[in-house]
């Protein structure tokens, strides 16, 4: 009899220390936006510490705005050729590369036009033509030069690294995670997801979409370790004069881009990548990015059109799942 | 078969307290979220964030039966139902965290706490 | 069966009834769907220590669906028949091998066995595994009332049982 109610009580206590996979949670304000990181286990408190020290680093490495970042000295350096650190170096190479292969969609260097919207400083105007014509002349990832790790830069030209920064430090924060021996975490750099391994019960994570119409979401993926980023209209915008202006700006006409996309969201292994292509294929606009896929298929795509529609790559509509009204008209990329 | 009266009482006895167990445990480490799905006949009928929601009443109907249910300051309950038990009523509050499933047998009504908890939403 | 074993089982399916019709008053004690006394099963219990496997299942059936004309719905009838002849079926080959000191071990299996089928039926009804949430709840509550009426039936049948086997 005993021996059966201390049975009965191993395999209760077996059950609370099943729920020992512990949550923790910790959250930094870097990058113009708010960054929450969870993870699990005994690491897991270790490996936040790290990864946010890591993000304000970052922070302070690729800011546009702040004095003593690198960006900042590029963008004031009045062509003359500025050492960075290999990071950055590689960062900036690689935009450059994503600039060559969208046809101009991505560019880093887009940054004195968007300074001229206002949307760096919340001082929102539509500037006029002949500002823009002047600005347009001044962007161009070809303006860039990177020797090792020299970056020259001329005058009037400006570099962010906005569309890019935050996809990079999720690996990097996941693996530095990793490195301390973390096998399950979600870090949410604003709105840029990165996951690391799966949920600790070995099941996989469930990502929401932001729905473009409205405050709710339009779908939800599960999906192993991977990066989701999505660009959309909503995130910032202004109206004058009864017309909505948003914050994509297409580096080829200097204006909001206007692709008849609401919402784009990239899946992929590499961060960087995922993050330049999303606001990518906002500019690009359905068939674009059509191309832009079939031409690689290193990547997953998921674009919500003005209309509703959904457009999706093949290797997403086995992790997609449409909340109610969504999914309706749905078509697959092959 | 086991003819001992002692065999099962001590079986009986086991029983009861793997039972009370078994609630503690389930009443220790419940955790509910805030999103809840509606459930009429087996079809979810609305999918709710509690946190989110504005306070306002959800009437489903059953077989020309009602359930009127209501939502406040991200809380749920039913507040009217024409059954004759009225388990759904006496049931209360249920709200983030704590929400155990509300049941209307006889109008095939459920409000269950979803497990659709995300860990992430890409914007 | 005779006229006097048909009377006598008139007799308990009425005594049965009474005893659901009366329980209905009482306000449910515990907010959990499905939780109640179950006053009514004394008479099963008594049934099934008193007189034969058959005679009790159709004691059972009669005062479950007279119960349902009285009060109930399509919804209780399945939870009643699927929880009830989960319960009976338990009961009767337990009392096989629990005696008549015991029969409250009996009564309290038995509204555990109650307690599982009516789960499972609610799961299927409700189209939802979430009531199984409740499952732990109602074995405890059903332990509680299966004891009581266990005790109910066992003084009962130690007073007036035995007649008819």
């Amino acid at each position: 009899m005993f021996k059966r109610l201390a049975v009965c009580a191993a395999a209760a206590m077996m059950l609370c220390s099943c729920g020992s996979s512990e949550k923790h949670q910790g959250s930094v304000f870097a990058m113009d936006t708010y960054m929450s990181l969870t993870a699990y286990g005994s690491s897991a408190e270790e490996g936040i510490k790290k990864a946010s020290e890591k993000l304000n680093e970052l922070d302070k490495l690729w800011s546009a705005t702040e004095s003593g970042s690198e960006i900042f000295a590029v963008n004031s350096s009045e062509g003359k050729p500025v050492s960075v650190s290999d990071e950055t170096a590689s960062l900036i190479s690689f935009a450059k590369e994503m600039s060559s292969q969208t046809g101009g969609a991505f560019d880093i260097t887009v940054y004195p036009i968007v300074e001229a919207w206002g949307f760096t400083t919340g001082e929102h105007s539509v500037p006029s033509e002949e500002r823009l014509n002047e600005l347009l002349e001044v962007v161009g990832s070809d303006k860039i030069t990177v020797s090792g790790s020299e970056i020259t830069l001329p005058t009037g030209s400006k570099l962010d690294l906005g569309a890019v920064a935050k996809g990079r430090a999720g690996d990097i924060c996941a693996d530095l995670m990793k490195e301390c021996g973390v096998t399950s975490a979600v870090l949410d750099l604003g709105g840029n997801i990165r996951t690391l391994g799966t949920k600790p019960d070995g099941s996989k994570w469930k990502i929401g979409l932001r729905d473009p119409f409205s405050e709710g979401i339009y779908a939800t993926l599960d999906v192993g370790e991977t990066n989701i980023v999505t660009s959309g209209a909503y995130e910032r915008f202004f109206e004058q004069d009864g017309k909505t202006y948003h914050h994509i700006i297409d580096p080829n006409t200097g204006r909001p881009a206007e692709s008849g996309i609401a919402s784009a969201t990239v899946i992929g292994s590499d961060g960087r990548l995922c993050d330049a292509l999303s606001t990518s294929l906002f500019v690009l606009g359905a068939k674009g990015a059509e191309q832009l896929y079939r031409s690689r298929h290193d990547f997953d795509y998921i674009l919500v059109t003005d209309s509703g529609e959904v457009i999706m790559s093949e290797g997403v509509s086995g992790l997609i799942t449409f909340e109610p009204g969504f999914g309706e008209k749905v078509s697959v990329v092959k | 078969m086991i003819r001992s009266q002692k065999f099962w009482v001590a079986v009986a006895l086991l029983v009861i307290i793997g039972s009370a167990v078994w609630s503690y445990l389930t009443l220790r480490f419940w955790d509910s979220g805030s999103t809840v799905n509606i459930i009429s006949d087996g079809k979810v009928l609305y999918t709710i964030d509690l946190s989110k929601e504005p306070d306002r009443e959800i009437t489903v109907e059953y077989e020309g039966r009602k359930n009127i249910i209501t939502i406040k300051s991200g809380r749920i309950r039913v507040t009217y139902a024409d059954c004759p038990d009225h388990y759904c009523i006496s049931q209360g509050w249920g709200e983030e965290g704590s929400l155990l499933p509300i049941i209307c047998l006889p109008n095939r009504l459920v409000i269950e706490p979803a497990d659709s908890q995300l860990d992430g939403v890409a914007r | 069966m005779n006229t006097k074993k048909l009377t006598y089982m008139s007799l308990l399916t009425a005594m049965a009834l009474i005893i659901f019709v009366i329980e209905l008053q009482i306000p449910p004690l515990f907010p959990i769907p499905g939780a109640k006394l179950g006053l009514a099963n004394i008479v099963t219990v008594f049934a099934v220590y008193t007189l034969r496997p058959a005679e009790s299942a159709m004691i059972l059936t009669a005062r479950i669906l007279l119960g349902t004309l009285i009060a109930g719905s399509p919804i209780s009838l399945i939870m009643s028949l699927s929880g009830g002849f989960l319960c009976l079926a338990g009961m009767l080959l337990l009392c096989r091998v629990i005696d008549k000191q015991h029969i409250w071990v009996c009564s309290v299996l038995g509204a555990v066995l109650h307690n599982l089928g009516q789960t499972a039926a609610a799961m299927l009804v409700m189209g939802t595994a979430s009531v199984l949430v409740y499952l732990p709840f109602l074995m405890l509550t059903g332990c509680a009332a299966g004891l009581f009426t266990g005790l109910c039936a066992q003084y009962s049948v130690r007073a007036l049982g035995g007649r008819f086997k």
